[in-house]
């Protein structure tokens, strides 16, 4: 075939792959990559409104540690990112156990289950400010049942706390039970099979088989959850906006208020560099765990 | 067995109710009296979705998140058919980087939205469809590419090769043998990216400021800004803009689902 076309079309199927990529690649550089270069330089630039700049240093970054408030963004970022991983994956663990029988009906629950995967994140925000509003929310209305009191939510930094993680586990949840259930229906029956003749018990199935060989999916979701947690500034803005005061301003909701409604733009991109840099962290500290996963 | 499947519809039941009820609530409180407090309201009422229609500004929202999404569907798919063929037919130095698009998505991307607005500002792009659309496209394009690869790799190659090997060129084998197989793969990521662009507040929050470009995420936020506690209205506009990313999934599910974790647990 080759012979027949000649030279010219050898180096045309060899460089196909590269021309086919190409247009990806440069939008990849000139809007993420070369952003992420200059929110760098721009983190290190007092940045005035009329666009004229001067070289600070760290002095954006002192500022910025030096705030009770912006250690409290970071703060809120962990405990946000913990309250729901710490709450979502191990409760979606067990769910993922449970549902991966050979059921029948499973498509059609598993279509219903990722709905709050692809609700617009805004409006599920709004469905929960309405639950929880003073004068009929459903959820304010239980909570008045049980305790006996008044609750203005969204007035309470635990509860308005509470709220942003609910919210986000409703979100998560049923993505991290069918990911993991994924990952288990991947398991050879073989294996239980075996287990089972060497009269192992369903614990010790579980900890021998299951556990071990999900290890790996464990550990992506959670690096998933984790990421998708901590760079989420709109549903939080959208539920409490970061208040009462600043008790849900998580480091993504500063960010957001900083860069584009006080136009605070080296503000902004330091911030942003502190987020590349959690995340960073956190990655490191999964892919830690994974490297442990290979060598079980 | 019995036992246990009897606890497994049990748990099916617990899990679609705690998933559906917000669904639910929003749906009775749109079409509830104002301050109806009971959770089955005693008498249904349009008015609200009436109130929003009287307004021409949220069909003016409804149209702009339309074309921001139809565009960013239109300019991610031919990039991602290329790339992810490249990927997933191609052996070639460097093909080991691939494993990138798969971080990507994880990035937090708003730390370089500041930087990124400044760019905008400079092509002279700010504050219009365009910079939306090259966002939304630029953003999901590696998660689009890395599910269309998987699925192309899941289509025989015999096939594309054979029509080489009768002189077809690749192009011609790409167009006329591939493209049709990877139909499934393409609806998956045009349901995708339509899904997360028309969901996305961040990008448009940041990269616009007039009103003839807002979408309906941010009108939506807008709307607790000026009608207050109004939650029967709110809740009727939030339902009609779940109404078109929820359609398609429901419809699409089945390839939608099998492009989203076929693509992680790989």
């Amino acid at each position: 075939m080759s012979s027949k076309k000649g030279g010219l079309y050898i180096l045309w199927e060899y460089k196909l792959p590269y021309l086919f990529l190409l247009p990806s690649v440069i939008l990849l550089i000139f809007f993420l990559a070369a952003p992420l270069v200059s929110g760098i330089y721009m983190s290190f630039q007092k940045i005035s409104l009329r666009g004229i700049s001067e070289f600070v240093g760290f002095r954006n970054y002192r500022l910025l540690l030096g705030e009770g408030r912006f250690r409290n963004n970071l703060l809120f970022s962990v405990l946000y990112v913990a309250g729901n991983v710490g709450l979502s994956v191990p409760l979606a663990y067990a769910a993922a156990l449970l549902i991966t029988g050979k059921l029948r009906g499973i498509q059609f629950f598993r279509a219903i289950f990722l709905i709050p995967f692809i609700v617009t994140p805004v409006v599920s925000a709004i469905l929960f400010r309405s639950m929880v509003n003073p004068s009929f929310g459903p959820i304010t209305a239980l909570l008045e049942m049980i305790t006996g009191k008044h609750y203005i939510i969204l007035a309470d930094s635990t509860l308005a706390m509470l709220t942003i993680i609910g919210h986000s586990f409703w979100r998560s949840f049923s993505f991290i039970m069918l990911f993991l259930a994924a990952g288990i229906a991947t398991i050879p029956t073989e294996l239980y099979e075996a287990g089972k003749v060497d009269g192992a018990g369903a614990w010790a199935r579980f900890s021998h088989i299951t556990f071990p060989l999900t290890k790996i999916h464990l550990t992506i979701v959670l690096l998933i959850i984790t990421m998708w947690t901590l760079q989420d500034a709109e549903t939080v803005y959208a539920l409490t906006g970061g208040g009462p005061g600043y008790s849900t301003e998580v480091t993504a909701v500063r960010l957001f208020k900083d860069a584009f409604i006080n136009f605070n733009l080296s503000y902004g991109a330091t911030i942003g560099v502190f987020l590349l840099m959690m995340s960073a962290v956190f990655m490191v500290f999964y892919f830690k765990l994974m490297g442990g996963a290979e060598h079980y | 067995m019995k036992v246990k499947d009897t606890i497994s519809w049990i748990g099916f039941l617990l899990i679609s109710v705690f998933v559906l009820f917000p669904l639910f609530w929003g749906i009775r409180t749109s079409f509830s009296p104002r301050y109806e407090t009971s959770l089955i309201p005693s008498r249904l009422t349009l008015e609200h979705y009436q109130s929003l229609f009287v307004r021409p500004a949220f069909l003016l929202y409804f149209k702009n998140s339309l074309i921001v999404t139809l565009g960013a569907v239109a300019l991610t798919l031919p990039l991602a058919l290329l790339g992810a063929y490249a990927l997933a037919r191609f052996n070639f130095p460097g093909k080991q980087f691939g494993i990138l698009l798969l971080v990507f998505p994880l990035l937090p991307l708003i730390a370089i939205l500041v930087p990124l607005v400044s760019y905008m500002y400079k092509l002279g792009v700010y504050d219009s469809f365009m910079a939306l659309i090259l966002v939304n496209s630029v953003f999901n394009a590696p998660f689009a590419l890395w599910m269309l690869r998987n699925f192309i790799l899941n289509t025989p190659v015999e096939i594309e090769e054979a029509a080489l090997l009768d002189g077809c060129s690749r192009i011609g084998a790409l167009c006329r043998i591939a493209l049709p197989l990877m139909l499934p793969g393409m609806i998956a990521v045009i349901v995708f990216v339509f899904i997360t662009t028309w969901n996305n507040y961040l990008y448009a929050a940041a990269l616009t400021s007039s009103m003839s470009v807002r979408v309906l995420p941010q009108a939506l936020l807008s709307f607790i800004g000026t009608w207050g506690m109004y939650w029967e209205g709110l809740c009727a506009a939030g339902i009609l803009t779940l109404i078109p990313p929820l359609v398609l999934f429901l419809f699409f599910q089945k390839w939608f689902i099998a492009g989203l974790f076929a693509q992680w647990s790989r």
